[in-house]
């Protein structure tokens, strides 16, 4: 009896064992990516790590916080290891949207563009910065690509490992769909009017403060109440009709999941960023109106359209606050971005 | 302790507000928070050596041993590099090196250089252990030598000497976004508290920005040790150090941002050394080019 018991316990261990495996193997949609066993004198491991939200900090600490901030998906890791050469990591950031994994890129426009073969990148007219889709810089490759943000770095850079990289972007790339970058960009114009222009190549793109406080400080604390149902972009406008007297605005563009939620983000905002300035936060036309606050660097302004708001920030003056938020209301009304609902 | 929290705004910093609002918006427990330190002027070392490391970055040994030795004379002002470690550790010591392990690590050069250096004042090997990690390692020491690597942080702006510790309490994630204010009171948890001998700055390749993922265009042969007592001023001196750095590659301001505001907190709530420029004595020593300081 003892014996038939244990037999039967050991049976259940090996079902139960089996059954998790296989879970386990079902939910770990490992990509079947063809990238080259062997580059030069790289070869890689067979089975890339495969790395979830729950794991991610193991592997990279408080840099993960980074691609959660973002609707991530799952990473796959392949090392390519040579005798007398360093290392090449692959990374591969699978997010849950093509504008997840643009923003990624977004956060540094820097670097020299590469354009792999059938790109668009390779025969568009583009020249601003956020055409980019792949960039190289001292051994480390970032590729945009449909929902796949990848990082593939030489440890160190010599000609051969900059060969290699760019043959593993190229196949990385290579028979993956061309994505539109996101819509929201199109609110930023290339000219604000007055010699307001877009610093193209500090576009960010975006949905926790985390990330914008990455790019402009506004507060350690979740002001706009961003979050992974967001989305924003931010950029800076520099003014350059006269030189000798530089100045810097930083543009903020926020779309809520609705009118409601967008309301909700500007009160708290206007609460914590602006206290001194006691307004009737209920009532709609106080929202709907743009309003303008003189402060410490400048002038600030913001505006509700819809589930959306505008800010700008650090502007010379009241008027300067008040051109660029019209502008953005005649921006939305030219372009695709819902505003009105 | 009900102490009313504030948000802490970019505003705060603008008007030079931000150490009062530190002040009055983390909540606290007793054992954590500190006070000014009485001795308000502290020292911290900085020796370089342009030929530390390689075109391929490959660290000569040797060269680093004497940057050390006279890193240590530096910094307790003794005749010899014996006597220097001999200052700050005793040989019944059980010696916990907290460096960091992987993202931008320390050197494995460094650690070795100083596991010799313990030996030889009468350490033994056998109480000489690595400590970073869980909250028991800090616990079986008697003295911490912390050893992080010179980086900036995407989400708490600098991520060396206060962060170096962040893994001891047991729930790093909890140190993030704002909370990272609070990255001081893990140095007054009671198996930490007073144990850190020595700050050891790794500045040999640091890193300017998106840290800790290594990103190779924002490393630059820095070839240096920065070392001290005080952790709050030798995080005041790196970030100096990685701010000029920022500033020189754009040629424009490019302040760390989020701004580190660990520091300002571990001066002014956590009392845990200074973080005012004027305040700090830097003894430099060395290679001069590019110093940023």
């Amino acid at each position: 009896m003892r014996l038939c018991s244990i037999k039967v316990f050991f049976l259940l261990t090996i079902i139960m064992r089996v059954s998790i495996s296989e879970g386990a193997a079902s939910s770990m949609k490992v990509s079947k990516f063809d990238l080259p066993q062997t580059i030069g004198v790289w070869t890689r491991t067979d089975l890339p790590r495969v790395i979830n939200s729950k794991d991610i900090f193991d592997y990279m600490n408080g840099a993960g916080e980074l691609y959660l901030s973002y609707r991530f998906d799952h990473l796959e890791v392949y090392e390519y290891k040579a005798d007398h050469e360093k290392s090449i990591l692959v990374e591969l950031y699978y997010m849950k949207t093509s504008d997840d994994a643009f923003g990624l890129l977004s956060l540094d426009w820097g670097g020299e563009r590469i354009s792999f073969g059938g790109s668009p990148a390779n025969t568009s007219n583009e020249s601003q910065a956020t055409s980019a889709r792949a960039l190289y810089g001292a051994g480390l490759l970032r590729i945009w690509s449909d929902d796949l943000y990848s990082r593939v770095m030489a440890f160190q850079e010599t000609s051969a490992a900059k060969k290699a990289v760019l043959t593993l972007g190229n196949a990385i790339v290579a028979n993956r769909k061309t994505t539109p970058k996101p819509t929201l960009l199109k609110v930023l114009p290339t000219d604000m009017g007055m010699g307001w222009k877009l610093r193209n190549d500090r576009v960010g793109y975006l949905r926790s403060h985390l990330v914008l406080n990455s790019l402009y400080y506004l507060s350690h604390q979740n002001i706009l109440n961003l979050n992974l149902s967001t989305e924003a972009v931010t950029a800076p406008y520099d003014n350059i009709v006269k030189n000798e007297d530089f100045r810097r605005v930083q543009f903020l563009f926020v779309k809520y999941v609705d009118s409601e939620q967008a309301q909700q983000a500007l009160d708290n905002f206007h609460k914590s960023y602006l206290p001194e300035y006691k307004k009737d936060l209920g009532t709609e036309s106080f929202a709907q109106i743009a309003n303008f606050f003189e402060i410490e660097d400048g002038w600030l302004g913001y505006k509700l359209y819809g589930p959306c708001i505008a800010l700008v920030f650090e502007c010379p003056d009241k008027e300067t606050a008040r051109t660029i938020i019209d502008q953005t209301r005649f921006n939305l009304i030219e372009t695709e971005v819902d505003y009105d609902n | 302790m009900t102490i009313k929290r504030r948000q802490i705004t970019r505003r705060d910093f603008i008007r030079g507000t931000i150490g009062a609002t530190l002040g009055t918006s983390m909540f606290g427990v007793k054992w954590a928070l500190g006070s000014e330190k009485d001795d308000r002027t502290s020292l911290v070392a900085v020796v370089r050596n342009k030929n530390v490391m390689n075109d391929d970055l490959v660290v000569d040994f040797k060269l680093l041993q004497q940057m050390l030795d006279q890193t240590m004379i530096e910094v307790t002002g003794a005749k010899n590099s014996r006597d220097a470690w001999s200052t700050i550790i005793k040989p019944e010591d059980k010696v916990g090196l907290v460096s960091t392990g992987h993202l931008n690590p320390t050197h494995d050069e460094l650690v070795s250089g100083i596991k010799l250096a313990l030996m030889d004042i009468g350490v033994p090997k056998n109480r000489i252990k690595m400590a970073q990690g869980g909250l028991r390692k800090a616990k079986d020491c008697t003295a911490l030598i912390s050893l992080p690597a010179l980086k900036a942080h995407w989400l708490t702006g600098i991520g060396t000497v206060l962060k170096n510790y962040i893994m001891y309490s047991g729930n790093p994630s909890r140190y993030h976004g704002e909370n990272s204010a609070r990255l001081g009171e893990i140095w007054h948890l009671p198996q930490v508290k007073g144990k850190t001998k020595l700050v050891l700055v790794d500045a040999l390749h640091p890193l300017c920005d998106k840290g800790p993922q290594p990103d190779p265009r924002y490393q630059w042969a820095y070839n240096g040790l920065i070392a001290g007592t005080d952790p709050v001023a030798v995080e005041t001196v790196c970030l100096r150090i990685i701010e000029e750095k920022r500033l020189a590659l754009r040629g424009e301001p490019w302040p760390l941002s989020p701004p580190p505001i660990c520091i300002e907190a571990a001066d002014k709530v956590y009392g845990l050394g200074t973080s005012r420029m004027g305040e700090i004595r830097i003894k430099h020593f060395g290679w001069e080019q590019d110093l940023l300081l």
